[in-house]
């Protein structure tokens, strides 16, 4: 018998010895789902609804990366000796897949006016916002919230009192934030939502109960920052759809 | 499951119905989801969010980790860590910290490393200290603090501080573990206790399909506890106000605990927490850098990680001994740089 026809032979038996395994299918279903996921996020582009411009990479890294996890754990679940998998693992393993479903079953949600209560304000000293940037140029709600942690950024944004300026951002009211007022508020994330910080102005002059919490929307107006608080007195709000990118990184 | 295999028993095999039950299960969860219209529910929105970006950022970590660890355990000769493993005593345990710097991995992946060296033969103590400067001392995290500190006096204090300080926290406890066994340290692991196969009469499986099984059994291992993890940490982040904990600062002493306490909850990406560190002006240097130090060591979701991974003893000592080095070390910081 020739070397090639036994390889083949042996091959064969190989392959007729293999079962599979129930562990390897259910653990490689799990990536599967979760690659799916990932794939999802990035065709979907919600993924802009979780994690910042900066580590939004990880989404097309993890799609590829778990797809090849998934096809190959696939690929490899006929094994000679199958490893058992209990009841129990089984349902650890569903549990596993229970974050996919909530996220591809919710509708696309960001973090609204009730979690600004709970953020510490951004203070960016340092950060990607040097006093100078916000001496010039137009202002952005990060520049804004910048200035509003360090004493230079306070006396720089200062002297930009009277300037006009455009932000947007969702409206968000207090018990006593009087009827014509409301605060415009944006969040900041530097990696992922758990890392959200608020940038906040008050806004001024705004048609009494036009807008409702958590509306989206554009503000132009006359910044005047009073010591900490910064007040837009505005010309034009316009309600916007929400932002395809609904999170500012610096 | 870990007490049936420990225990000799064979495990109840998943029947059929049970895989229906659990598809049915999360079908139902997915209908429910859309019936009950979180947005309407403020805080249940908040959490969804929260706890998926957590997840959706850290899982391509947890596997980066675990295709580290797969790549060790099938490619990556026995000798070249033996030779590690045979420098001298002393040497070992900062050589294993340095190590951490060419590994770009975050601390979620290093577990998965550091329990797959410890069974390729490393000595447990190098292995906890490659673990535990891996997340601090690599590349992306010594980046990522340059440029969260960028324009401020206190770069380079923070920068080298982390780098010094989580190198020398690193190597104590690398020191605390002294001699101890593996089996001291580890938690036995259903799928590493299984025996052995018979190899006399079975031809080894190829390195593909090891490395295949290697990479999904670390990924659904360590990936349950950051599940778990991410539960905990976003329900932290959806019902604790943050200015609660903006009022502690200025408390010496206190600030240093209330920080690294703050990173054990927030429970951070090494790579990203800098930005987050940064942001707390309120405290000093030496307190941000407790966060900085000691948040890539222990937080929420390392905990289940280490519980997972650890024996429950260890995982005591591994937290006092982190959290007391971290504070000694930013203790004679604060003396001085102030």
């Amino acid at each position: 018998m020739s070397v090639a026809i036994r390889n083949v032979l042996t091959a064969r038996t190989d392959r007729a010895a293999r079962r599979f395994s129930h562990a390897r299918v259910a653990g490689g279903l799990v990536l599967l789902a979760w690659a799916a996921l990932f794939w999802f996020l990035l065709i979907s582009g919600r993924y802009n609804l979780y994690l910042s411009t900066r580590t939004s990479w990880v989404v097309p890294v993890g799609a590829v990366l778990l797809t090849g996890a998934a096809a190959g754990r696939l690929g490899s679940s006929r094994v000679r000796s199958p490893e058992p998998l209990s009841t129990r693992e089984a349902w650890v393993l569903g549990l596993m897949v229970v974050p996919v479903v909530l996220v591809m079953a919710l509708p696309p949600a960001t973090l609204g006016s009730f979690s600004a209560s709970k953020r510490t304000g951004f203070t960016g000293a340092g950060l990607a916002t040097p006093v100078g940037d916000i001496g010039t140029g137009p202002l952005t709600l990060i520049d804004v919230a910048a200035a509003q942690t360090t004493k230079e950024g306070e006396e720089a944004l200062a002297e930009r009192a009277g300037s006009t300026v455009e932000f947007v951002g969702f409206v968000s009211r207090y018990a006593d934030t009087p009827a014509d007022e409301f605060l415009l508020t944006r969040y900041i994330i530097t990696c992922c939502v758990a890392d959200a910080t608020i940038a906040q102005v008050r806004v001024v002059n705004v048609p009494p109960g036009r807008f409702q919490v958590n509306d989206w929307v554009d503000v132009r107006g006359t910044i005047y920052p009073v010591g900490r608080e910064v007040i837009v007195d505005a010309s034009s709000v316009q309600e916007i759809p929400r932002p395809s990118r609904p999170y500012i990184t610096p | 499951m870990a007490d049936t295999y420990e225990t000799g028993q064979t495990p109840q095999p998943v029947s059929f119905r049970t895989g229906l039950a659990i598809g049915a299960a999360l079908a139902l969860g997915a209908i429910a989801v859309r019936l009950i219209d979180s947005q309407r529910i403020a805080w249940m929105q908040t959490f969804f969010v929260i706890f998926g970006s957590l997840l959706i950022q850290a899982l391509p970590f947890v596997l980066l980790g675990a295709l580290a660890a797969a790549i060790i355990e099938v490619f990556v000769p026995i000798g070249t860590l033996e030779r590690l493993a045979n420098l001298p005593k002393p040497l070992q345990l900062p050589v294993a910290g340095i190590a951490g710097i060419a590994f770009p991995i975050c601390e979620c992946g290093s577990v998965p490393v550091a329990r797959r060296l410890i069974a390729k033969g490393l000595l447990p103590s190098a292995a906890v200290t490659f673990m535990l400067a891996a997340p601090v001392l690599n590349p992306v995290v010594i980046a990522s603090t340059f440029v969260a500190y960028r324009g401020r006096t206190s770069l380079w204090t923070m920068v080298l501080g982390r780098f010094g300080l989580g190198l020398i926290v690193a190597v104590v406890v690398g020191w605390v573990v002294g001699n101890r066994s593996p089996e001291e340290l580890l938690r036995a692991r259903p799928d590493e206790r299984r025996a052995p196969l018979p190899l006399e009469i079975e031809p080894p499986e190829a390195s593909w399909r090891r490395f295949f099984a290697h990479l999904g059994n670390d990924f659904l291992y360590m990936g349950r506890f950051l599940v778990l993890g991410a539960t905990i940490a976003a329900m932290v982040q959806t019902f604790l106000p943050a200015r609660v904990i903006d009022g502690v600062a200025g408390a010496p002493v206190i600030d240093l605990v209330v920080t690294m306490g703050l990173a054990f909850v927030l429970s951070l990406c090494s790579e990203s927490d800098a930005f987050i560190a940064a942001s707390f002006v309120q405290f000093g240097p030496a307190a941000q850098l407790a966060f900085l130090v000691f948040g890539p060591m222990v937080d929420f979701k390392l905990s289940a990680l280490y519980m997972g991974t650890f024996r429950r003893g260890f995982y005591r000592t591994l937290v006092l001994a982190v959290a007391g080095t971290t504070l000694v070390g930013t203790m004679w910081l604060k003396v001085v740089v102030g």
